[in-house]
């Protein structure tokens, strides 16, 4: 902070630099936002040329919509199951590859590789991977016919969905955690050794504590994305289906929105999710993230 | 995008050379072969006159094409002309940023249309709101090979026959007898047409938007039920069940022995089974003791959309009045499969000498099935936020189809979520009158 007025003389100059980025923040995200609120008080048509103004009516029809509340669960479901295995993961394989086993060098490099992927791409290729007929589990279904079959059966259809969610979460997390475990001084763990702490009892007692800022930045990134990102590899594998197992809100927002033309309904449920992830958000800082000792 | 900035900079220039000169833009959803078509006939529009210019854009789907245009709409940046398909025609009907095409060509001989094709997009007066395009409409195919091979000789027409061929298929070691995807047009539209049911009140929306839905109530159910059970017994397949992953590409691939499905996927039908298997088209089947009545026209029709100056609506006229020409329909219809809908073309392809060859065999057995006894209930389908409607219709029967709850609750269902879209239309459009 002290740092700010050395660096730049005059004292506009910071902020013509930052003006760019903040046009377009501001052009492509508070603008809709906005936009998305005042809608949600409205009966919008479709094509313009009739708005109404409505008050509550369209928060009422969507807090009382099954349909909302539903995917709103499995949204909820899949936050806490596929954020937590998408740090989980990558949390052993960083602490794995920290350790100097073998092949840990070039693990560290290819476990970094899927970030270069889009998520519509890793749903078409999971999408592959988990095809009942010729993917990895076309053996199962040919020994017990029909055991897995994410067309038909919305649990299936699921997992595949977290399955990709968690892979696509990998490169990120894993670079994160590996950066904070290997800040850990290496004297803290020979200390450790020396009082006679083996290796799990060295990463229960001196790693995971030591990089709980990462795991608490890396939690709560997975956890806000989650409630988003997971679009890209819906619209790609399960189309939200079958029998709308797989509609997350952040699906059901563009469906009503997109083939449904409901304009009103999309921008009432984007402001309830948004409010959420705030409120979501600003829960994680308040009990997780003040226990955080950020000092070393 | 690029395309559309060029075409409104020579829009503009050309504006400013002639009055009457035009490059008008026009948006389609197609894929495939049936893209391929439309932009053939683009081009020869061109070609045949130097007036005017069309430049044709696809978007990769109707709903793409229909997502693009409303947002293009309120940004006054929207094409002349645009194609929709057969669900959003209340939707277009109140949007009021479509002109009604007979009212911009009044000359035309409007009546050529069949019956059933005018009764799905003409208002109350009897005006026609779009100009029917690639028409299509429910068929039935076998391939005949297989079914001659389980000893099936005679090509059902009947649910009864096609079951019993079903189970013949199956005890001759056949995996995959009949294939549907249980699409809302094809397992509830179609059936309840040629049927002669109802699937919303007020004639399926046509006297009011106060309709409610009402389809749970009738034989479709009972229909509906029998897939599942059928489906149980192994007669017949969904989609998720096939290898092929999508009932089209099942049946074309010889997986499946039968399938219904629209007259526009006979051309990739025919090319696919080329040398292979022989197939057969017919009209879909009926229930014993059911008389048969229209299906409806399915696909797509195009709209002339409001804003645009004189010289630009001159411009879509020309194109739409060339794509009303007999041997354009024609073309389009040997190479796609869609079914021409007009009485003068019908006449051009009898007269053509060609009307026994297969690229016109849809045609016929199309019409036929559009020409039925119609119903009240079988002119077409006029109820708002339709295209919602088919996925929620989709979702629920899925659940039933999983065996998650029966295929009763499933309708249940989706009447009811259907009637919350119908009273929200109702209110979004308060005090406007079905035109």
């Amino acid at each position: 902070m002290t740092s700010e007025s050395t660096l730049f003389s005059n004292r506009w100059l910071p902020v013509l630099l930052v003006a760019p980025f903040m046009l377009l923040i501001i052009l492509f995200f508070y603008v809709p936002i906005f936009q998305a609120f005042y809608w949600s008080f409205f009966l919008e048509q479709p094509f313009g040329g009739g708005s109404m103004f409505v008050g509550l009516d369209n928060f009422a029809r969507v807090l009382s919509d099954r349909e909302f509340w539903q995917a709103g669960g499995r949204t909820l479901v899949f936050m806490v199951t596929a954020s937590s295995l998408a740090v989980l993961i990558p949390l052993i394989l960083a602490v794995a590859a920290d350790r100097k086993i073998r092949l840990s060098l070039p693990a560290r490099n290819v476990l970094v590789w899927p970030k270069g992927v889009a998520g519509a791409s890793i749903g078409v290729v999971f999408a592959f991977v988990f095809n009942p007929f010729v993917g990895i589990l076309a053996p199962l279904n040919k020994a017990f016919p029909g055991i897995w079959a994410p067309g038909i059966d919305g649990t299936d259809a699921f997992i595949t969905l977290i399955a990709a969610h968690v892979w696509s979460g990998i490169p990120f997390n894993f670079v994160i955690l590996l950066a904070g475990l290997q800040s850990i001084p290496r004297t803290m763990q020979q200390a450790a050794a020396m009082d006679g702490a083996g290796p799990w009892r060295r990463i229960f007692d001196v790693q995971l504590p030591l990089i709980m800022p990462q795991l608490f930045l890396t939690l709560v990134l997975e956890f806000t994305e989650s409630v988003t990102s997971a679009f890209a590899l819906i619209d790609t594998i399960t189309h939200g289906g079958p029998g709308g197992a797989t509609t997350l809100l952040v699906y059901k927002i563009y469906k009503d929105g997109f083939s449904g033309y409901d304009l009103s309904g999309a921008a009432t449920q984007t402001a309830i999710l948004m409010v959420f992830v705030i409120l979501l958000t600003a829960a994680q800082f308040a009990f997780l993230g003040r226990r955080i000792n950020y000092e070393r | 995008m690029k395309i559309s900035i060029l075409a409104a900079a020579a829009a503009v220039m050309a504006g400013a050379c002639s009055a009457q000169a035009a490059n008008i833009e026009f948006w389609y959803g197609n894929t495939g072969p049936v893209e391929t078509a439309i932009k053939a006939q683009c081009d020869a529009f061109n070609a045949a006159q130097t007036q005017h210019k069309v430049t044709c854009v696809g978007q990769g789907s109707y709903e793409v094409s229909m997502q693009k245009a409303i947002a293009a709409y309120r940004a006054k940046n929207h094409p002349v002309l645009i194609q929709f398909f057969d669900a959003g025609t209340l939707d277009l009907m109140l949007s009021n940023a479509v002109v009604p095409v007979q009212e911009i060509l009044p000359d035309v001989k409007w009546n050529s249309y069949i019956a059933g094709a005018r009764a799905y997009y003409e208002t109350s007066g009897g005006k026609l709101f779009a100009q029917p395009y690639n028409a299509s409409t429910l068929l039935f195919y076998t391939n005949r090979t297989e079914l001659e091979k389980a000893g099936v000789t005679q090509t059902p027409t009947t649910w009864e026959e096609v079951i019993d061929a079903a189970r013949k298929l199956k005890a001759a070691g056949h995996a995959c007898p009949f294939v549907t995807d249980g699409d809302t047009w094809r397992v509830l539209e179609q059936f309840s047409a040629r049927h002669g049911l109802p699937i919303a009140s007020r004639h399926n929306g046509y006297d009011g938007l106060d309709a409610e839905y009402v389809f749970n109530t009738t034989f479709v159910a009972k229909h509906l039920q029998n897939l599942v059970d059928w489906r149980k017994e192994g007669l017949v397949r969904l989609n998720a069940d096939t290898k092929a992953g999508n009932y089209t590409a099942a049946f074309n691939a010889g997986e499946c022995a039968m399938m219904e499905g629209s007259s526009g996927s006979y051309a990739a039908s025919t090319k696919a089974f080329d040398g292979k298997y022989q197939i057969t088209v017919n009209m879909a089947p009926m229930y014993k003791g059911y008389e048969r009545h229209n299906t409806l026209v399915g696909g797509a029709s195009i709209y002339v959309m409001k804003g645009h100056d004189q010289a630009e609506v001159d411009g879509a006229k020309a194109f739409l009045d060339f794509l009303r020409k007999p041997e354009q329909q024609m073309a389009f219809t040997a190479a796609t499969g869609y079914v021409p809908v007009t009485n003068d073309v019908l006449e051009a392809i009898n007269k053509s000498g060609d009307a026994k060859a297969a690229k016109y065999a849809t045609a016929a057995i199309g019409i036929e099935s559009m020409n039925q006894p119609p119903t009240a209930d079988s002119r077409g389908i006029r109820l708002g936020f339709y295209v919602q409607f088919r996925e929620i219709f989709m979702e629920e029967t899925q659940k039933a189809y999983a065996g998650q709850q029966t295929m009763q609750v499933s309708l249940d269902n989706a009447k009811k979520r259907g009637d919350e879209l119908l009273r929200r239309f109702e209110q979004t459009y308060k005090g406007v009158k079905l035109p």
